[in-house]
C-alpha cells in the first residue's frame, strides 16, 4: 500500500464522511418521525389510514432500498415526479427506516399493560395526559434496542447511494479505483470510514441495550 | 408508462430469470450460514476466552460494515490481496454466508444459554441420558426459536441481492436497466414500468416468506 | 480550532485502521472458510499459477471459453436485445474473436470503472467495452491495436444547448460515468464544473433524460448517437480534449493473446471486417456519414483523414458547433 496515495485521498473520503452522515441522520430522523406516526396510527386502530399504514410498512420492509430509490429517482420522473439525489437518498432512506421504526415502536406500544390505560383513566388523567405521560414514555423506552438496531442498519444502507450519483463513502471508493487504480488504497480508506462512522454507533447501542435489559431482569 | 417494454420478446422471461439468480445466492447462502451458525454457535456457547473474543471481533465487523463493501472487499481485494481469482457469484455467496453465519451464530448460542438450566436437571432426574436430553428437549426448543429468524434472514437476504449487480452479477435489476437501454428510443417511460415491476417482483418474492416467519414466530412462541 | 480537531479525527482514524487490517484479515480469512469446498478447488488452482492472472492464449484454446468483458447498457456498441443476447459494434467483434479462436464466448456484464480492474484480477481475457487507449490505463493493461476513433462529446437539451464549457454555470451540473475517459479530462482540466456521477450508461442515460444535468458530457461516439436517437437534443461540443482510439485491452503481460488478437486485427483489416461491422451494428443510429470517421481498419489510425472527416462529420449534426468546436480545440 502506498502511504502517498492514502494521504492524498483522506480529504474526498472526509467529504463523502460528511455527506453520508447528513444523509444518513436527516433520514434516521425522518424514519423515527414517520414510524412513530406510523405506530401510534396502527397501535390506536385509526380507520382508513391504519391500512395505508400496513401497506406501507408491507411494501416498504419486503423490498430493497436500492430498488426504492432507483423507482423514486429514475422510475417517478417518467410521470412528472423529479427530485434532486440528495433529497431522494433520505426521502428513500426516511420511508425505508419508518416501516422498520414503525414495528419497533409498534412493539413498544403493546409492552405497554392493558391494565394502566384502566387505573390511569380511573385516576382523572385525560386521554392526552394519558398519551403523552404513561404510555408513550414507556413505549419508547421500550423500543429503544430495536430503534438503535435500525440505526445501524440504516446507516449502513446508505451505501447503495452511489447508485444514484451521491458521491456517499461508497462511491467515492468505486470512483477512484475506476480513476487511478489504486484498489487496495481505496478499498483500506473505504473500510476505515466506514469504522469510523458505525463503531461508536455500535458501541453506544450494545451499552444502552444492555442497561436497558438490565432494567427489564430487575423489575 | 414504459410497461409495454416487458411484452416484446423474452424480457419478461429474463426479469424473472434475474430473480431466479438471487434467489439462488440467498438460498445457498442461508443454508451455508445455517450448517456453520450452529456449529459457531455452540462454539460460542463453551464460552471459551479466545473463541469468545474472535467471535465477537467477527460479530462486530458483520454489525458495522455495509454488505456492499464486503462484497467490494471480496470480489476486487481478495484478488488483489491473495491472488485468488473469485467468481461474481462466488463472492456474493461467501459475503452472503460470512454476514448469515454471524446472526445464525448469534441466535443460537442466545438460545443454548437461555434455556434454564432446570431442564438439563430435570431431564436427568428423568432418566435421559444426556444424548436423550439434547434429542428431545433442547435441540427441538432451539429449532423452534432458529427456524422463523431463518426464514425473516431468507427475505433479507433476498433483499440485498439487490447490491450483487455492483460486482457485475446480472440480476433482475441489472436486467431491467438493460432493457430500459434497448428500448431508449422506442419506450423512453420504460424506467417508470421496469422498477415499478421489479419493485413489485421483490415483493412478491419476499413478503409470503415473511409472513410464514411471522405466523411461525406467534404459533411457537410459547 | 478546527484545524485541531481534524487531526484528531484523522490521529484516530490512522489508529483505527491498523486495527483494520488485522481485523479485514481474519474477517476475510474466516470468509474463505465458509463456503469452503466450492472455493478452495478454484482458489488452489488459481494458486498454482500464482503471480499470473491471466490465461495465455493456448490455456483459453484448451478451456474451449473464452471470458469477454463488454458493456451490456452501451447502445450501440455493446447492450442486450429483448431477446437476451448481446449486440453492438464491440459485440460484433467478440463474436469474430471467438469465432476464429474457435471458443465459446462467456461475455461478462462490465461497468466503465471496473474495467482495469477486471483484467488486472483476471477475472475476463479481454474486454471489449469501449476501451479508450489513454497512457494511465496502458499502465496497467495492455492495449492491441484500435478499431475505432473516438474523442469527448458534450450533449444538451435543444433549448439550452452548451456550445462550449465556459458557459456552465457555477450550480449547474455535468453528468459523467464514473471511469470514463470524459470524467478524468473533466476532473483533470475544469475541476470547477460540478460532476453528477453515474456508475453505468443506463442510468447516467435516464437521469440525463429526467433533466438533473444541463448535459452529458462522454466519448462523443455516444453522445451523437444518443442525439440522433433522442430528438429533443444536440450535440454542442462535438470534440473536446485529443483524438483517442479504441481498442481491445488484455492483462498486462498477456503477450500470447495480445499477439493473437494484432494479428486477427491486421488480417480482419484485408476483408474490411470493420467497415462490415459498422454496417451491421452503427448504421443505423448514424447512418453513413461517419463511417469513415469512426472505423479503424487494419489497426492503422489515418490521421489526417480522420481529423478531416471528423470536423465533416460534425458538420453534419450541427453547422455553427463544428466552428465552435474548433475553436474550443
Amino acid at each position: 500500500m502506498n502511504l502517498d496515495v492514502i494521504i492524498s485521498y483522506i480529504p474526498l473520503y472526509i467529504e463523502a464522511f460528511f455527506l453520508t452522515v447528513k444523509i444518513g441522520w436527516l433520514g434516521i430522523f425522518l424514519a423515527l418521525a414517520i414510524g412513530l406516526a406510523v405506530a401510534f396510527v396502527i397501535h390506536f386502530k385509526i380507520p382508513f389510514l391504519s391500512g395505508i399504514s400496513i401497506v406501507y410498512i408491507e411494501l416498504f420492509r419486503n423490498t430493497p432500498l436500492l430498488v426504492q430509490l432507483f423507482f423514486i429517482y429514475f422510475g417517478l420522473p417518467k410521470v412528472g415526479f423529479t427530485i434532486s439525489a440528495e433529497t431522494c437518498g433520505y426521502v428513500g432512506l426516511g420511508l425505508l427506516g419508518g416501516s422498520y421504526m414503525a414495528e419497533a415502536f409498534r412493539s413498544g406500544f403493546e409492552s405497554v399493560p392493558k391494565s394502566q390505560t384502566e387505573s390511569a383513566l380511573a385516576l382523572g388523567l385525560s386521554r392526552k395526559q394519558l398519551f403523552w405521560s404513561v404510555i408513550l414514555p414507556q413505549a419508547i423506552s421500550q423500543s429503544v434496542p430495536g430503534i438503535l438496531a435500525n440505526v445501524i442498519f440504516l446507516l449502513k444502507e446508505t451505501s447503495v447511494f452511489s447508485a444514484i450519483s451521491l458521491m456517499d463513502l461508497m462511491f467515492t471508493a468505486k470512483d477512484l479505483i475506476g480513476l487511478y487504480y489504486d484498489t487496495k488504497e481505496a478499498l483500506f480508506l473505504l473500510v476505515v470510514f466506514y469504522i469510523v462512522m458505525l463503531l461508536p454507533v455500535s458501541i453506544i447501542g450494545s451499552f444502552i441495550e444492555k442497561k436497558a435489559r438490565f432494567r427489564t431482569l430487575g423489575v | 408508462m414504459g410497461f409495454e417494454v416487458l411484452l416484446k420478446g423474452n424480457n419478461m422471461v429474463r426479469l424473472l430469470a434475474g430473480l431466479a439468480v438471487s434467489l439462488r445466492i440467498s438460498l445457498v447462502s442461508v443454508a451455508i450460514s445455517i450448517v456453520l451458525g450452529v456449529i459457531l454457535g455452540i462454539l460460542m456457547a463453551l464460552k471459551n476466552p479466545i473463541i469468545t473474543v474472535i467471535s465477537r471481533v467477527y460479530l462486530e465487523i458483520v454489525r458495522i460494515m455495509p454488505q456492499m463493501v464486503l462484497l467490494f472487499l471480496v470480489y476486487f481485494g481478495t484478488t488483489k490481496a491473495m491472488g485468488i481469482n473469485l467468481e461474481a457469484e462466488t463472492a456474493a455467496v461467501i459475503v452472503f454466508s460470512f454476514w448469515g453465519t454471524a446472526e445464525m451464530a448469534d441466535l443460537v448460542r442466545g438460545a443454548l444459554l437461555n434455556i434454564p438450566a432446570i431442564q438439563y436437571e430435570s431431564s436427568i432426574s428423568l432418566g435421559l441420558n444426556k444424548l436423550q436430553t439434547y434429542r428431545y428437549v433442547i435441540v427441538p426448543q432451539i429449532i423452534r426459536r432458529m427456524i422463523p429468524l431463518s426464514i425473516n434472514l431468507i427475505t433479507r437476504m433476498i433483499k440485498t441481492t439487490s447490491l450483487v449487480m455492483m460486482i457485475g452479477i446480472v440480476e433482475v435489476l441489472k436486467v431491467g436497466q438493460q432493457i430500459i437501454e434497448a428500448n431508449r428510443k422506442a419506450s423512453p417511460g420504460a424506467a417508470f414500468g421496469v422498477f415499478l415491476i421489479i419493485f413489485l417482483l421483490y415483493f412478491i418474492a419476499c413478503w409470503p416468506i415473511s409472513m410464514l416467519s411471522r405466523y411461525l414466530e406467534k404459533r411457537w412462541e410459547n | 480550532m478546527k484545524k485541531n480537531y481534524l487531526k484528531r479525527i484523522l490521529a484516530s482514524a490512522l489508529t483505527l485502521a491498523l486495527g483494520v487490517v488485522t481485523l479485514t484479515g481474519c474477517g476475510s480469512a474466516s470468509a474463505k472458510e465458509s463456503p469452503a469446498e466450492q472455493t478452495s478447488s478454484e482458489a488452489s488452482a488459481q494458486e498454482q499459477s500464482d503471480s499470473k492472472v491471466y490465461r495465455t492464449l493456448d490455456e483459453i484454446k484448451e478451456s474451449g471459453e473464452i471470458n469477454i468483458g463488454v458493456f451490456s447498457d452501451k447502445n450501440p456498441f455493446g447492450y442486450v436485445d429483448e431477446n437476451g443476447e448481446y449486440q453492438g459494434y464491440d459485440v460484433y467483434f467478440a463474436n469474430k474473436l471467438g469465432e476464429d479462436l474457435g471458443v465459446k464466448i462467456n461475455f461478462v456484464s462490465t461497468e466503465a470503472a471496473s474495467r482495469v480492474e477486471y483484467l488486472e484480477t483476471g477475472k475476463v481475457d479481454i474486454v471489449l467495452a469501449n476501451f479508450t487507449v489513454t497512457e494511465e490505463r496502458a499502465e496497467k493493461v495492455d492495449f492491441a491495436l484500435p478499431y475505432m476513433n473516438v474523442a469527448l462529446g458534450v450533449v444538451s437539451p435543444k433549448d439550452k444547448v452548451i456550445k462550449d464549457l465556459s458557459e456552465i454555470k457555477a450550480d449547474d451540473q455535468v453528468i459523467v460515468i464514473s471511469g470514463t475517459t470524459a470524467e478524468t479530462y473533466l476532473e483533470k482540466n475544469y475541476p470547477d464544473i460540478k460532476l453528477q456521477k453515474f456508475d453505468t450508461y443506463a442510468t447516467a442515460k435516464t437521469s440525463f433524460e429526467n433533466g438533473t444535468g444541463v448535459a452529458w458530457a462522454n466519448d462523443n461516439t455516444e453522445v451523437i448517437a444518443y442525439a440522433i436517437e433522442n430528438p429533443g437534443y444536440e450535440v454542442g461540443i462535438p470534440s473536446l480534449g485529443s483524438q483517442d482510439t479504441i481498442a481491445p485491452a488484455v492483462s498486462k503481460g498477456n503477450s500470447t493473446l495480445l499477439d493473437w488478437i494484432n494479428s486477427e486485427i491486421e488480417s480482419l483489416g484485408k476483408e474490411n471486417f470493420f467497415h462490415a461491422d459498422y454496417e451491421a451494428t452503427l448504421i443505423d443510429t448514424y447512418g453513413k456519414d461517419y463511417e469513415e470517421t469512426l472505423v479503424v481498419e487494419g489497426g492503422k489510425v489515418a490521421d489526417s483523414s480522420a481529423t478531416e472527416a471528423s470536423s465533416e462529420a460534425s458538420t453534419a449534426t450541427s453547422s455553427e458547433a463544428a466552428t465552435d468546436a474548433s475553436s474550443a480545440e
